[in-house]
Order: structure tokens, then C-alpha cells, then sequence
């Protein structure tokens, strides 16, 4: 695969092949490390480098492709799209994530407060990247 | 084209052994160019299944159809259209592996050499040796090869990875693979080993006491059926419900529940009507079998 894409994938996992994917590749995109203008891999290269179905693999493309993160280009595969990398995806990006820090801090009676306090730092620590 | 037509289907088939049912009454259907896994238990009748869906049983009710034709009375063109590995391999012990290959392209016009030779290369099948030395996960190899050759649209394989050790059946697994990446073939293989299939299948169909009892895409069970853990701040009542629950288990405050169609709506409910806090846990598809078979 091209430097820059790197994705992994965990078979057994109960998250689903395409959803792995999914995740992994709009992260890179807002994090800027497949920047737009930039080219996936082709399914074909994905599914044989990560050893999955390539029908996995294509839709979890189409469904990059309907939520506007990428764009097919004919003849030549799928393109980051310009407004991928902006600031709305990006926070779309983190959500999921957020939502679990949410459901758990009500489960420990955590305050609002207490936990933005804890998460500051971490976010500030140069080692978290 | 022939894809509009479904490579195989089931219609109430039945089938007994004497007092035995092995299955027992089954509608199912493969779609063209997918890649089925057919998961059961030991004895959940997976075999009986193939070959009653390939013609070498004939159901006691119901009919199996191939390619739109019934499969017990199967003219050779269709036949030629097809590919089967059996579960227990019987190749003629006296051949050497490369008269065997040249014995089975005599039967198919279509046959692919380079794709047999390129096979057996990877696979390191030594072409000069008696099939009858081989070893069973080399023989298993030579039964895949033999089952590929003539480039059949429809492949059924029944429990191939079984007698593989871990690098051939990963091996086993890239080949299923690069069949598949067209898209032109359809591939059923049963296992009992939920690891193969959750790599290669993008179908999963679970058979259970001669019934099948899921049928589906892979990803769409991963999305549906989850595991709720619920905890409420007041024990909760005994006649806790959950709808579409495949499992249930109270104790105190806390219950664990297992759903075949997880939605928002439904943890909203439980969140809303117990006051509980709900976490959702994905499952894999072990664990999805084994819930499944608590039901």
C-alpha cells in the first residue's frame, strides 16, 4: 500500500470489516495524513494486502463516497474530497468517541466539570498524539 | 446473463435418515457472486445440506435447485458449471498427482492449466508423487486444485480448512480470495472455525438442529446482534423484558441481554422505562454463534 494510508484490520473483532475501515480511513483523512487531491488504495490492493473480502472493501468505499468523505473518479479511483479535511468532519470524527467518555462518566456519577479537567491535560500531554 | 440466475436454492427441503432428521425443513438461497460461509455446529447437518443442494442426496420433501434446475436430475453442461471439495477426500491412490490432473482436465473443455499448475506451485504439491502418499492436508490442497480447474462458477466446499495446519489454511483463505475478487463465482464453503469466515465471507448462514437459522450479510449480523449491559439504579423487576432478546440474565440491578436487532430506539426505551444505563457490546461472530445457540 502507499505510505501514508496504513489501516489494519481485525477480523474477529465484533466491529464489522467495513466499519473498521471506515473508521480508520476518516480519521487519516482529518488528521491530514491522506490530504485531499490524494487517491485510496484500490479495493483490489486493500483486499489483497489486508487479506479481506474485496466486497468489504468496496463498500465500505461507497459509503465513504455517500458521506462526502471521498469522491470516484472515473478510470482512476476514489479522491479525497476538499471538504473532507475540514474542521465539521473532523469533529464528526470524534464523536463516537465522545459519546462512550459521556455514557461512561454518567455511570460513575462523574461531573462535567471533572471530567473536561481530566481530559485537558491529556490533551495538552505532547505524549498523547 | 447466467448471474440473474440463482446459483442455488433451497425450497422446503427436508431430509431423514430413518428416524434421523437432518434437516429439517430448509429455504434457503445463495446469491450470485457472493462468498457464504455456512456455519454449524458438529452434526447441524451442513453436509447433508451440500450435497442434497448438489444433487448427491435427494431430499426426502422439498426441492434443491442449481442454477434454476432441479439438482437431482442435473444435465453435464450444469455440472460442468460446478466445483466440490467433499469433507472426506477419495482421489484414485494409484495415480501420481500429475497424471490425476491431466486424468480430471480430460472431463472439462474449460480447463485452466496455467491456473491448475500455478496452484499446485503455490501450494507445493509435488507433482511426481502417488496421490495415495500424500498427506491429508496436501490431499485436501490437490482436491481444491482439482475443484478449481475448469474455473466453475459455483464452488462448494465442505469443511476445507479443517485438515489444513494454520499457514495453509491461511494460504487456503488468499485463494478463496482471489477467486472471488471478480466477483464472477459464487463460493459456499461450511466450517465450524468462525475465524476463516469472518475474513473471506461476506454471507453468513447458520445452520442449527437441520434448520437455518440465520441467513444474512456478515457485517448486518455484526451490526445487529449485540450484547446490552443494563444497569438500573433499583433492582430490577422479574418480569424484565427485552424485545428480540436471544438471551437473558438478571441479577440485582444488573441484567445482560442479548438482541438480535440492536436499535436506538430500543436502548432508549430500556435507558427511559428502568432508568438504567445501557452499554452496548459489539460481539464477534463466535461470540454471536454461541448466543445464538443459548436461543
Amino acid at each position: 500500500m502507499r505510505p501514508g494510508v496504513s489501516i489494519h484490520v481485525l477480523p474477529n473483532s465484533g466491529v464489522p470489516i467495513y466499519r473498521q475501515l471506515i473508521d480508520q480511513l476518516k480519521a487519516q483523512v482529518a488528521g491530514g495524513r491522506l490530504p485531499a487531491g490524494e487517491f485510496l488504495p484500490s479495493v483490489r490492493q486493500v483486499a489483497e494486502e489486508l487479506q479481506v473480502n474485496p466486497m468489504t472493501v468496496s463498500k465500505a468505499y461507497s459509503l465513504l463516497e455517500r458521506d462526502g468523505v471521498v469522491e470516484l473518479v472515473r478510470g482512476q479511483g476514489m479522491r479525497v474530497k476538499e471538504a473532507a479535511t475540514n474542521g465539521k468532519v473532523r469533529r464528526e470524527a470524534i464523536l463516537p468517541l465522545l459519546k462512550q467518555v459521556a455514557a461512561t462518566a454518567k455511570q460513575l456519577a462523574l461531573k462535567p466539570e471533572q471530567v473536561v479537567a481530566q481530559l485537558k491535560p491529556l490533551l495538552e500531554d505532547p505524549r498523547h498524539e | 446473463m447466467s448471474d440473474a440466475i440463482t446459483p442455488l436454492q433451497l425450497q422446503g427441503v427436508k431430509k431423514h435418515f430413518g428416524v434421523t432428521t437432518a434437516l429439517a425443513g430448509v429455504d434457503w438461497s445463495v446469491p450470485a457472486g457472493s462468498v457464504v460461509g455456512l456455519l454449524g455446529q458438529n452434526a447441524a447437518g451442513k453436509t447433508t445440506l451440500i450435497k442434497t443442494a448438489l444433487g448427491l442426496l435427494r431430499p426426502s420433501r422439498g426441492e434443491a435447485k442449481i442454477f434454476g434446475g432441479p439438482s437431482w436430475d442435473m444435465p453435464a453442461a450444469t455440472k460442468a458449471r460446478i466445483g466440490y471439495v467433499p469433507q472426506v477426500i477419495t482421489l484414485y491412490p494409484w495415480m501420481r498427482v500429475r497424471q490425476l490432473i491431466n486424468y480430471t482436465a480430460s472431463f472439462y473443455p474449460t480447463w485452466n492449466d496455467a491456473l491448475a499448475s500455478k496452484l499446485a506451485m503455490n501450494w507445493a504439491i509435488p507433482r511426481e508423487d502417488k496421490v495415495g502418499n500424500l498427506s491429508v492436508g496436501t490431499l485436501q490442497k490437490l482436491a481444491i486444485v482439482l475443484a478449481l480447474g475448469h474455473e466453475p462458477e459455483l464452488l462448494l466446499l465442505d469443511e476445507p480448512a479443517a485438515s489444513l495446519d494454520p499457514g495453509a489454511r491461511r494460504e487456503f483463505l488468499r485463494t478463496i480470495l482471489e477467486i472471488a475478487v471478480d466477483g464472477r463465482r459464487t463460493i459456499l464453503f461450511s466450517t465450524h472455525i468462525t475465524s476463516d469466515l469472518e475474513r473471506v465471507a461476506d454471507r453468513v448462514a447458520i445452520l442449527r438442529e437441520g434448520r437455518i437459522v440465520y441467513d444474512g450479510e456478515l457485517d448486518t449480523l455484526k451490526d445487529s446482534v449485540k450484547r446490552l449491559h443494563v444497569t438500573s439504579p433499583t433492582p430490577l423487576p422479574a418480569n424484565f423484558q427485552v424485545p428480540g432478546a436471544v438471551r437473558l440474565k438478571i441479577e440485582g440491578n444488573e441484567a445482560l441481554v442479548s438482541v438480535r436487532d440492536v436499535s436506538e430506539r430500543l436502548v432508549d426505551d430500556i435507558r427511559r422505562n428502568y432508568a438504567a444505563t445501557v452499554g452496548v457490546q459489539d460481539l464477534n461472530l463466535e461470540d454471536i454463534f454461541l448466543e445464538l445457540h443459548h436461543a
